[in-house]
């Protein structure tokens, strides 16, 4: 594979955790424009992790995970009381407020005679762990793949859980959800803390895969964009977000011959998706269907089609 | 002292022009209980439509403001059939999703019309500052009030002394009722998609007057400041928009002052995330309902 087509596989699938992270809140019934902040933070905790404190990799995306994690139950927690789009632009006020305090604090240290850290509006440089230690891209990209079905996997077991119903039951009815005596308090702050979690996870890959990181990248679009995605893909599963990301980044590339009019006909392409399909390729009630088909094959002549 | 004072009076009259984005936005929740993310688009798509005039034929000034304002209405009404009325009505998340995609449309078609980064755009007057005593007013800041005020005074006799004023009232108060009442809720979503845009685009034109320049940044510029002073003031509330805009211009104003260029931005989302925080529902909006009130309702 040439290193184009694996950057491009690559960004697929780093954005395809912010996407996953904006899905996860979606389902329990939160709009988050600020999902982006944790991606921005995994980036920044696990880029200073290895760049700076030499720890491994896998350590790494820990702390840049386990920093997003925290950071979104506390903002969970503080915009408990906020619901509809008063939340979405709490998020949002907290998002620009991480992009904006990163652009202005500069702590860096000396690592091999070079400073490396944060450095204010100058971004995050040299974060070299690729590097230093010879990986390939396409290595890279495989480890991105890796935890991306990972997460994946463990998403898709916890939709069948107990404590996907919970989710979903608040995103149709926490007010229903709470008279049926579930604690919606600590349920709204797990589902922030693990949004916030996956989302640290992505940035903190994202740092690593591009050595350089600045606060400009992640603002509002991003965040905006990884909620299009689950919207565009469908919010029935967790394969929802992922086709998203796959159709705009996937179809980005391939339609680079009309470079320059491509927002004009995919904007205009999503616009007319989400009139015949308000929720999304997948939605609740084709992946329903979808699963209904699937074990009617497995029962074949059990009942007729 | 001095500076304080003049601060205060230079954010309030910046503020005003925040406050009008803000009833833009605020007004169309109201009527459609939606949020248009495309609002601020549509007023950029306008205001290159003027710019682009100015640069290739040097028109007259007020014809570029017509261009201006008919180009954001001609938009704001295709952003209403795409995004609103062409999506059901409780499909929120969608419509707002779809008037992003068509945010970065209107942005992709306006860079069309100019690619490069920066435009001068005219300016109102060759005077450039008025003194009063100790204090020093911009000419463009003073007509941005004035313009402003005029505004906001002919939004509140048209909402509260004309039959579409009662109708959009009505709509925002309870839509299912006042299409019981007989109220056209097509039409009136479709009057007040190109009445915001008329404001958008006044609001756009000053700023842009006072700003002399345009960058394909100010689609975003408009909609994060319009977003912020109505979410300052609470969703749906024309006291609340103005209020909001205002405390936005003079936050804004002070911070940039006393803590400098980089803190302006920033100080203004830290208020914007304490109100919130603290006072759900913004300084003016309706509280939201506590958990036991939705309960009783419900029963």
């Amino acid at each position: 594979m040439d290193d184009y087509l694996v950057t491009v596989l690559s960004n697929i699938g780093m954005i395809s955790f912010i996407a996953l992270s904006a899905y996860l809140l979606l389902i329990t019934g939160e709009i988050s424009f600020g999902q982006q902040a944790y991606f921005g933070l995994g980036a920044y905790a696990a880029g200073a992790a290895t760049a700076m404190f030499e720890l491994p990799i896998w350590t790494a995306i820990l702390v840049g995970s386990s920093v997003a994690g925290l950071m979104a139950m506390v903002v969970g927690a503080l915009t408990l009381r906020l619901s509809g789009l008063y939340f979405s632009i709490s998020t949002l006020a907290f998002a620009e407020m991480v992009r904006l305090i990163l652009l202005i604090v500069k702590v860096q240290v000396e690592v091999d005679g070079e400073m490396v850290g944060p450095d204010g509006s100058n971004g995050f440089h040299d974060i070299r762990w690729m590097f230093e230690r010879d990986i390939s891209l396409t290595e890279f990209m495989f480890m991105i793949y890796g935890l991306l079905a990972l997460v994946l996997i463990a998403l898709i077991w916890m939709e069948r859980s107990r404590l996907g119903m919970v989710f979903r039951m608040l995103g149709s009815d926490d007010l229903l959800a709470e008279m049926q005596g579930l604690n919606t308090v600590r349920y709204r702050i797990l589902a922030a803390g693990l949004a916030g979690g996956i989302a640290g996870i992505g940035g903190a890959l994202y740092a690593h895969f591009t050595t350089y990181v600045e606060p400009q990248f992640f603002n509002v679009m991003l965040g905006v964009h990884a909620l299009a995605y689950g919207l565009i893909g469908g919010l029935g599963t967790a394969i929802g977000p992922l086709i998203g990301v796959a159709i705009d980044l996937g179809f980005l590339e391939a339609v680079r011959f009309i470079q320059g009019y491509r927002m004009i006909v995919f904007g205009g392409l999503v616009a007319v998706l989400l009139i015949l399909m308000p929720r999304g390729l997948l939605d609740e009630e084709r992946v329903h269907r979808l699963k209904t088909l699937f074990s009617r094959r497995n029962h074949a002549g059990a009942r007729g089609p | 002292m001095i500076d304080f004072v003049q601060n205060t009076v230079d954010g309030i009259m910046f503020g005003s022009s925040y406050a009008l984005l803000a009833v833009g936005f605020t007004i169309i929740f109201g009527v459609m209980r939606r949020l248009n993310l495309a609002f601020g688009a549509t007023i950029m798509l306008g205001a290159y439509v003027g710019t682009w005039l100015h640069v290739n034929y040097q028109v007259n000034v007020l014809i570029i403001a017509l261009a201006i304002l008919a180009s954001t209405v001609l938009t704001g009404v295709y952003v209403e059939r795409l995004c609103f009325r062409a999506i059901r009505r409780d499909a929120a998340l969608a419509s707002m999703v779809s008037s992003f995609v068509i945010w970065m449309q209107l942005e992709e078609v306006a860079i069309h019309l100019l690619p490069e980064r920066t435009y001068p755009f005219p300016s109102l007057f060759v005077v450039d500052a008025i003194e009063v005593g100790a204090f020093l007013f911009r000419a463009e800041h003073v007509t941005m009030l004035v313009l402003a005020v005029a505004m906001v005074g002919a939004l509140h006799l048209l909402l509260h002394r004309t039959r579409f004023g009662l109708a959009l009232r009505a709509m925002s108060e309870n839509p299912r009722a006042a299409s019981y009442m007989g109220i056209d809720t097509g039409r009136v979503m479709l009057c007040s998609f190109a009445l915001v845009s008329l404001v958008g685009g006044v609001a756009g034109y000053t700023i842009l007057a006072t700003d002399e320049q345009i960058t394909p940044f100010f689609g975003l510029w408009t909609t994060f400041k319009g977003l912020i002073a109505m979410m300052l003031g609470g969703m749906g509330s024309l006291p609340g928009a103005i209020l909001g805009g205002l405390m936005l211009g003079v936050v804004e104003a002070h911070s940039q002052w006393y803590l400098g260029n980089e803190y302006k931005d920033l100080s203004a989302y830290i208020l914007l995330f304490a109100i919130l925080v603290l006072r759900p529902g913004g300084l003016m909006g309706r509280r939201i309902l506590s958990r036991e009130e939705l309960a009783y309702r419900r029963v």
